[in-house]
């Protein structure tokens, strides 16, 4: 690189660690909010598989088998996943990190937010969470963090909102 | 336009041709569709001819219905447009069963265009766009107006956004703040060291009555053009005319060895489909002339329908220099750039900056975009860019070797470089592709990893840019490059934000510009 930075941050453990930054993580009640769509979708081909093929023909239990597998798979991972998404907010930008197998980090810095979506569908208010979104001109920023709890949510949100408006940047 | 005070709007209306215009697309669309349901049943077209006799005044008289309705419509929706000019908004009120009132902020000002479709350009009318960054569908059109006034009107708003504001003092006579720009002096474009390319904008001396606006056009100094015959060689070099020609081929062996011909009935839609997209490339980019002006990037372009571009200083996103493989023999390049607001939806010609040009031009318009990359030798870094690899990198930090087994071909040519003012990435093999984002420019930026990439120690970095067809993207990192650059780079672009130029690009230079005037050579 040619051009150094005023400070420059000492070697990371890991791309997905940078260092300094204390992550936090979104509630464990994100897992059923994922888990049940899941289900519902699944479930519903699996039923119908299992009493075809004990009514009609054995054939029918690979109706019921894919949607079985894929519903062990979700099972297993969506945890891994939840527990793996995190976010922490630093001095000049926040960043999100998510994913088991494909990971991805976001760093998006304040100045750039045009503006934030809180979040809550049914089932969602029912486990009593929310999902933040950040907006920036970009259309490929993926900075969603779900699973926050309804007041953390807000709180982030209007930090968000502060800071953004003390950092504006243009566009 | 008398003068305005802040409550006092005066609504202007478009030209009374307009409906006519408009009218006749509408009428011409539903003609070329019926058309089509006719030709669709050319088996039947025995029988019709029979009927047509009696059927030619009904049809006529349908038409007729028709271009009515039309016309009328478009009429009435004449008479409720109305738009109007103000400090710091363009007011734009439309709409005839929904009304609709937009309001677009200057300081928000993307680009403005000046499009002429054929039919206007036939009555001398022409249409004005604002693009405000809004996303698809957001940006105000005013159309259509008398070409000198969408001229005017276009030096209005860039006046206006650029912070001149223009006084009209009471006598008639424009105040020195709007009497012509400040002269710009720019740097030469890469590879002329030592010589020193001035822009001056002579005052503005044509005199100006006091119904008009005081802002003058801009001057503007040209920098390239593309010749016709350039543009049809580069066409015939692209892969898309090879597909055609295969596929005529292919639908002619297949005709000849069945001897049955409604194959190529039933092929014809792929095949005019295919000779459109060419046609229309090569109407949409025909005449290319590119010039720079104290209002920024000017580029003109169009066979049928001409668009003249103005994008203003700091507007421009990203910017991606790309050549296939045919065009490597005459070292062609495409430069393409986002600018928020022009979404490509299909018409995809309004993110060009370049068609084709060699590697000097291309060159150039880049230094349009970027006039300083921040580095002593721009020439051997855009030449690295362009045709190195990670054999000869000086500044470029390439994929290590062990990304050869997730991409055999281009591992050596992936790359990033970053220098005081811009980040640099180069991919591809096949086809090369250079994208530059000021550091001011930089939305977010992401890394990611996938599974085989993490049992490799290697990751993606992307820059998120505004929508367009330039995509920051390089593959296959080195892991701790990638997160050292990571955080590098989120400084840098926040220091690169804190010194970036106004939104209004005038505003500094505003009030010294009776000194900046006098700037020697």
């Amino acid at each position: 690189m040619t051009s150094t930075p005023a400070e420059m941050p000492p070697q990371s453990p890991g791309p997905f660690d940078p260092p300094g930054v204390t992550w936090r993580g979104v509630s464990p009640r994100l897992v059923p909010a994922r888990l049940i769509p899941a289900a519902i979708t699944l479930g519903v081909p699996l039923i119908a598989g299992v009493v075809l093929a004990l009514l009609v023909s054995p054939w029918f239990w690979i109706l019921a088998g894919v949607p079985a597998a894929i519903l062990l798979w979700v099972v297993a991972v969506v945890p891994r996943q939840v527990r793996a998404i995190g976010y922490a907010e630093r001095d000049d930008d926040l960043l999100i990190r998510k994913g088991v197998m494909f990971r991805s980090l976001v760093v998006v810095p304040y100045g750039r937010m045009q503006y934030v979506d809180v979040e809550a569908g049914p089932l969602d208010r029912k486990l009593d969470i929310a999902k933040l979104q950040l907006h920036t001109a970009s259309a490929s920023t993926d900075a969603v963090i779900p699973g926050l709890v309804p007041d953390e949510a807000e709180r982030l949100r209007d930090r968000l909102t502060v800071r953004g408006k003390a950092r504006l940047a243009g566009l | 336009m008398s003068a305005p005070t802040t409550t006092d709007h005066v609504w202007r209306r478009v030209h009374p041709v307009t409906p006519f215009v408009r009218g006749w697309t509408v009428l011409a669309a539903i003609v070329v569709i019926g058309g089509q349901q006719v030709l669709q049943d050319i088996p039947d077209g025995a029988e019709l001819a029979g009927a047509i006799d009696g059927l030619w005044w009904k049809v006529l008289l349908g038409l007729a219905v028709v271009a009515a309705v039309a016309f009328g419509y478009a009429a009435l929706a004449w008479r409720m447009t109305a738009y109007a000019v103000d400090d710091d908004v363009v007011h734009l009120r439309k709409g005839v069963v929904f009304r609709q009132q937009r309001h677009a902020r200057l300081d928000r000002l993307q680009a403005v265009d000046i499009r002429q479709p054929l039919l206007a350009r036939l009555f001398g009318l022409a249409e004005l766009t604002l693009e405000v960054a809004g996303g698809s569908g957001s940006g105000v059109a005013i159309g259509f107006l008398k070409e000198a006034d969408a001229h005017l009107l276009r030096a209005d708003l860039l006046a206006r956004a650029a912070g001149l504001k223009a006084e009209r003092a009471a006598d008639g006579s424009t105040t020195a703040a709007a009497d012509g720009a400040p002269a710009v002096v720019v740097r030469a474009p890469y590879g002329e060291p030592g010589a020193s390319g001035h822009l001056e904008s002579a005052a503005d001396t044509r005199p100006v009555s006091p119904s008009e606006p005081a802002a003058p056009v801009a001057p503007e100094q040209p920098v390239y053009e593309v010749p016709p015959g350039r543009l049809i060689v580069s066409l015939l070099r692209s892969v898309g005319v090879w597909l055609v020609v295969l596929l005529l081929v292919g639908v002619g062996v297949v005709v000849a060895v069945t001897r049955n011909a409604s194959i190529l009935v039933s092929a014809l839609p792929a095949i005019l489909g295919g000779a459109g997209y060419l046609f229309q490339r090569f109407a949409g980019e025909f005449g290319f002339r590119g010039a720079v002006s104290p209002d920024g990037i000017r580029l003109r372009h169009g066979l049928l329908e001409t668009r003249a571009q103005t994008i203003p200083p700091g507007r421009v996103q990203a910017v991606s220099l790309s050549q296939g493989p045919f065009w490597r023999g005459p070292d062609w390049w495409r430069v393409k750039v986002n600018v928020a607001g022009y979404v490509s939806d299909g018409k995809e010609n309004q993110n060009i900056l370049l068609p084709v040009g060699p590697r000097d031009e291309a060159l150039t318009a880049l230094w349009l975009v970027l006039p300083d990359l921040g580095v002593e030798e721009p020439r051997e870094l855009l030449d690295e860019a362009l045709w190195g690899d990670a054999r000869t990198d000086r500044w470029f930090t390439t994929s290590p070797r062990r990304a050869r087994w997730l991409d055999p071909l281009s591992w050596r040519h992936n790359g990033v470089a970053v220098t005081d003012r811009a980040l640099l990435i180069r991919t591809g093999r096949w086809v090369k592709t250079l994208v530059v984002v000021p550091h001011e420019r930089t939305q977010s930026i992401g890394l990611g990893q996938g599974p085989w990439e993490r049992r490799l120690h290697l990751a993606d970095f992307s820059l998120h840019s505004t929508a367009g067809p330039v995509r920051p993207v390089v593959y296959h990192l080195d892991a701790g490059d990638a997160a050292r650059l990571l955080g590098e780079q989120s400084v840098r672009a926040r220091s690169a934000r804190a010194h970036a130029t106004p939104e209004r690009w005038m505003e500094r230079v505003a009030e010294v510009v009776p000194q900046v005037v006098e700037t020697p050579r």
